[in-house]
């Protein structure tokens, strides 16, 4: 694993919400857009359903990068989840800025009809993640 | 605020009266054992003996809002302790667990504290209580603070259903809600509107508090964070004395969070390596993140740290980061939302990417 910045693969642990983002990757999908396959993408019913403890386990078992994706802030299937979401992560992302790992955290509100912002910020955050270079953790024992 | 003035040695006929006018069930609150200064939970009235002598020692033991911790109950207890301990209880309230009618809140000024393993040692020069010269003075003879007590903001009574002032060689009792005005009038006290807000008192403690906090060692980095946790044994005391860590059945005692056997060998095939006792800073990310919002910065996770890991530097002072943004102060008002079970309909856009 002797890969320099800029000249790696990077994985990405994603957790969109069924409603939005998720069916936002799915048009992505069906209309053929493309964007790098760095992303794993991980279905959960509601950005609410995130516990913070998800990301935080990514990053230490070696995830270069995490995404979280949710149904515009107004527009949740469960009227209210992502705005719990959007405060969980907000707080974890302070935390994480201490130590330098919030840029490897990035959360877009995607709707189902955004085929096109989900292949957009896809492209974006395997370009950051690359230019961040591999997770310090990923090499550790931990 | 209504209140009036007494004199040190009157207090324990106001403590006395609490019980005997069925104000309160039963009393927490520190008693002195030789040079130790430690919680009683006290029904007997006859058993308080000069509460004026320890009520304001400058010694922390535990967090006394942790003792009453899920106390579900129907009698009344009083609670006094220090600022930090009753802004605990008060989260504790909002966190549904500790009854808010059951508690009176009585908070007692407080000067900053030494451990109490410190504070009986140095009983002789401590003395019974200390002002900001003595400390200055103590500091200089190598017998220092907690830190998380140089670093607090909120050293003066202002919050709770009591509270119990120093001034001028006095104390100054008041009460701030129904129930602790109640409370007075049920003793007999004579009652006058009463100031002890004591704003340039607050300003100039806030000033040297963030003072001390911009001197402490920052952890800024992974590499800095692992350092720092370098000889946690997972042994979890600093979850256990926590006053406002309250899950029943904590994540690292569950099998996920606390692997064992088969479960430890996948997770090493998976890494090739990993760190035994498994999770160490996943443990410590998670809970810090748990107690983001509600951290009173007390310091009793660091007391308790078998290895002497200078925790401060990490749950008080990350915790404060987050409470910014969310514009809260934990333990001020038992009315206010926690941070996480509300939310507004614009906000924060800007911390999430």
């Amino acid at each position: 694993m002797e890969e320099e910045k800029g000249d790696f693969e990077p994985k990405i642990v994603g957790f969109t919400c069924n409603w939005c983002t998720y069916a936002g990757a799915d048009l992505a999908g069906t209309s053929r857009k493309k964007y790098p396959p760095n992303i794993r993408l991980i279905r959960l019913m509601c950005s609410g359903r995130i516990d913070p403890m998800f990301v935080l386990k990514a990053l230490l078992n070696g995830a270069d990068g995490v995404f979280i994706g949710g149904c515009h802030p107004g527009e949740c299937h469960y009227i209210k989840g992502n705005f719990y979401a959007r405060r969980r992560i907000a707080a974890l992302r302070t935390i994480l800025k201490q130590f330098g790992l919030d840029n490897r955290v990035r959360s877009e509100w995607i709707s189902a009809s955004e085929g096109d912002k989900f292949a957009r910020t896809m492209k974006e955050m395997a370009e950051e993640i690359k230019q961040l270079g591999p997770n310090p953790m990923r090499d550790k024992i931990l | 605020m209504k209140g009036t003035e007494l004199k040190y040695e009157d207090l324990e006929g106001f403590f006395k009266g609490l019980l005997e006018n069925n104000v309160v069930d039963a009393l927490i609150m520190p008693h002195r054992v030789g040079n130790k200064v430690s919680y009683m939970l006290v029904r007997d009235k006859e058993r308080i003996a000069s509460p004026e002598s320890v009520i304001f020692a400058p010694s922390f033991g535990v967090n006394a809002a942790n003792v009453v911790k899920g106390w579900m109950i129907d009698n009344k207890v009083g609670i006094v302790a220090k600022p930090c301990e009753i802004r605990a209880a008060i989260e504790l309230i909002k966190l549904k667990q500790l009854n808010e009618e059951s508690v009176l809140l009585i908070t007692v000024d407080c000067s900053g504290a030494f451990k109490n393993e410190d504070y009986a040692e140095h009983y002789p020069e401590i003395g019974n209580l200390v002002d900001s010269a003595k400390i200055k003075e103590l500091e200089g003879k190598g017998i220092s603070m907690r830190e998380a007590c140089a670093i607090c903001e909120n050293r003066l009574a202002d919050i709770g259903d009591i509270i119990i002032a120093r001034v001028n060689g006095k104390v100054g009792v008041a009460g701030l809600t129904d129930m602790g005005v109640e409370a007075l009038s049920a003793v007999e006290l004579p009652l006058e509107d009463k100031d002890l807000e004591r704003k340039e008192e607050k300003e100039r403690i806030v000033a040297e508090a963030r003072k001390r906090l911009g001197e402490l060692p920052r952890i800024d980095s992974v590499e800095a964070l692992e350092e720092f946790l370098r000889d946690c044994i997972l042994c979890k005391n600093c979850r256990d004395v926590c006053p406002v860590c309250y899950c029943k059945e904590c994540f690292f005692d569950q099998p996920l969070g606390n692997p064992a056997g088969g479960d430890l060998l996948n997770l090493a095939e998976l890494r090739g390596a990993i760190e035994v006792p498994a999770n160490q800073l996943l443990y410590h990310l998670t809970r810090v993140y748990h107690v983001c919002t509600t951290c009173v910065a007390c310091g009793a996770c660091e007391d308790a740290c078998p290895k002497g890991i200078p925790l401060t530097r990490f749950y008080p002072v990350l915790a404060q980061k987050v409470q910014e943004i969310f514009e809260y102060v934990p333990g001020k008002d038992a009315k206010e939302p926690l941070p996480f079970t509300t939310y507004e309909d614009e906000e924060l856009e800007e911390c999430l990417r």
